[in-house]
């Protein structure tokens, strides 16, 4: 049987994951797929 | 739009530091490395292997390193956000404040304060003023990137913010202390739980300081020098983000071993060695930035530090969690192997970004041309050389060490005595020496160029000027 304090360490673990997930899900997400990628355009002309 | 009026001096001010800091960083490395060859060269009490070996790693994580991230950031924060830096009297103080707090951990190490704490030494009054710096310094980028003009942010903004909130934390639980005198000091935690935090800090500084920092610069230096922007930022944004989730939780594989809990130690070799993933990922998209580019290894001396270091960060995060192994590290850990890897990444990885910084910044912020591209490459061997000497002796000494340790007689009895062991030593150790000789004198070349450039350069063509007007 878990403890309280495991299932808080499990938790807190796959939390994470899941707030790791959203964000990969994000990132290529159709809709953002190519706004992700206007940075590394814009930085070239920063001066 | 109106070209920001960006603020330069306070680059300029912190690569000046940053260099001197970095050349006593080097300077104290070769003495600490001719002192093990040469016992006789230790005179007590101050300049002794004990007092001196802090004050060289100190000076190089938190004098060199610091001291190049605090000017890299400014230059790149404000570019990046289009914005100039919040407060340039907040800037102003925390330069000399850097510089009063370099000075007062040196001191202090040189009189024997320390908490004995590898790599976190300084004693509570130093820790107080590096909170206050790192505070002075946090606001600053903080609010400049809160207040800036672009939307998006470059990958290279996430590293930093990583870095500035990073080192917060790392650097506050672990100096939580007792104070019993005005330079004496201990832990809130005992035992086990002072070593487990102990390199819970002591990995993530790693991760924070010479990890997250050198990768901003280098996704900003790389498409700035070759003139092609990165491969993917989506990428790069992936491998941030896995990177932070994994870094903080690799710390116990220090402890692999020791009484620390045997789950702790699994869970940190675990995620060292699921953090090969996001490095790489970083390696990836640098080697996929330069298709189409790769002539410039040969015709740009900034892309070859640049190439160079991420090879060596890509070496270092498969070397890494090797170590992490618990069966591997049964072997190697304890032996001259150690300090062969960590100089791979503080002279290969994140030595040569930073050169590769400077090199790129000096030019632009004194509107002078560099004063000698040879200069700069004989820079590149002299320091590649020198490190790879350093690293492979060692390599080869903690080999043969742990091999000696380890060889028992049909008896049970060790073969060989601890003394003998050290005495197979020492023709690894002359090597060590060499090779920090040559990255000295790879140092040395670099401060001439950098003197010779700002003295007397010739000036940059007007189709350089960028967004300062004069540089």
């Amino acid at each position: 049987m878990m403890d309280l304090g495991s299932l808080l360490y499990l938790g807190v673990t796959f939390g994470l994951f899941a707030i790791f997930a959203w964000i990969v899900i994000k990132t290529y997400s159709r809709k953002n797929r190519d706004k992700n990628e206007v940075a590394k355009y814009r930085m070239l002309n920063d001066d | 739009m109106d070209t920001p009026q960006y603020n330069t001096d306070i680059v300029r001010s912190f690569i000046l530091w940053s260099v001197i800091w970095g050349l006593v960083a080097v300077l104290v490395g070769v003495i600490v490395s001719v002192q093990m060859t040469n016992p006789e060269l230790n005179f007590p009490p101050y300049f002794t292997f004990g007092r001196l070996r802090p004050i060289h790693t100190n000076a190089g994580i938190y004098g060199w390193a610091v001291g190049v991230i605090f000017a890299t950031f400014y230059y790149i924060v404000q570019r990046l956000c289009k914005i100039r830096i919040w407060s340039d009297k907040l800037a102003t103080f925390q330069l000399w404040f850097f510089n009063a707090t370099i000075i007062a951990a040196a001191v202090s190490l040189l009189l024997g304060y320390t908490t004995s704490k590898e790599y976190h030494e300084l004693e509570w009054p130093v820790d107080i003023m590096v909170v206050v710096l790192w505070v002075a310094f946090s606001i600053n980028i903080i609010m400049t990137i809160i207040k800036r003009k672009e939307e998006q942010m470059y990958i290279s903004l996430w590293y930093m913010m990583a870095a500035i909130i990073g080192v917060a934390i790392l650097y506050l639980v672990n100096a939580a202390a007792i104070p019993v005198s005005l330079f004496k000091s201990y832990s809130l935690y005992a035992g086990t739980n002072d070593a487990n935090v102990q390199w819970w800090f002591g990995h993530n500084a790693v991760a924070m300081v010479l990890t997250a920092p050198p990768l901003a610069m280098f996704y900003y230096f790389l498409p700035k020098s070759t003139g092609v922007p990165i491969y993917s930022h989506k990428i790069s944004i992936i491998s941030f983000w896995s990177l932070i989730f994994m870094y903080l939780w690799t710390g116990a594989h220090h402890l692999l071993w020791t009484p620390v809990p045997d789950w702790i130690q699994t869970l940190a070799m675990a995620f060292s060695l699921m953090l090969i993933a996001p490095s790489w990922g970083s390696v990836i998209n640098g080697y996929l930035s330069m298709k189409g580019q790769w002539h410039q290894m040969r015709d740009n001396y900034l892309v070859k530090f640049l190439i160079i270091g991420i090879t060596f960060y890509g070496l270092q995060t498969l070397q890494g969690p090797m170590q992490a192994i618990r069966s591997f590290s049964a072997f190697i850990h304890y032996t001259d192997w150690v300090p062969a890897h960590i100089h791979m990444g503080t002279m290969g990885w994140v030595s040569m970004i930073a050169f590769a910084s400077i090199y790129f910044l000096v030019p632009r912020i004194y509107n002078k041309e560099l004063y000698s591209v040879p200069l700069a490459n004989l820079h590149f061997w002299l320091i590649l050389t020198g490190q790879l000497i350093w690293s492979i002796s060692l390599w080869i000494a903690g080999v043969l060490q742990a091999g000696m340790w380890n060889a028992i007689n049909p008896d049970g009895s060790l073969t060989y005595t601890f003394m003998e062991t050290m005495v197979e030593m020492y023709p690894y150790w002359w090597a060590r020496t060499i090779g920090g000789v040559i990255f000295l004198t790879g140092v040395l070349v670099f401060i001439y160029n950098l003197v010779k450039t700002i003295r007397s350069g010739e000036k940059l063509a007007p189709s350089a000027v960028t967004a300062e007007g004069r540089a």
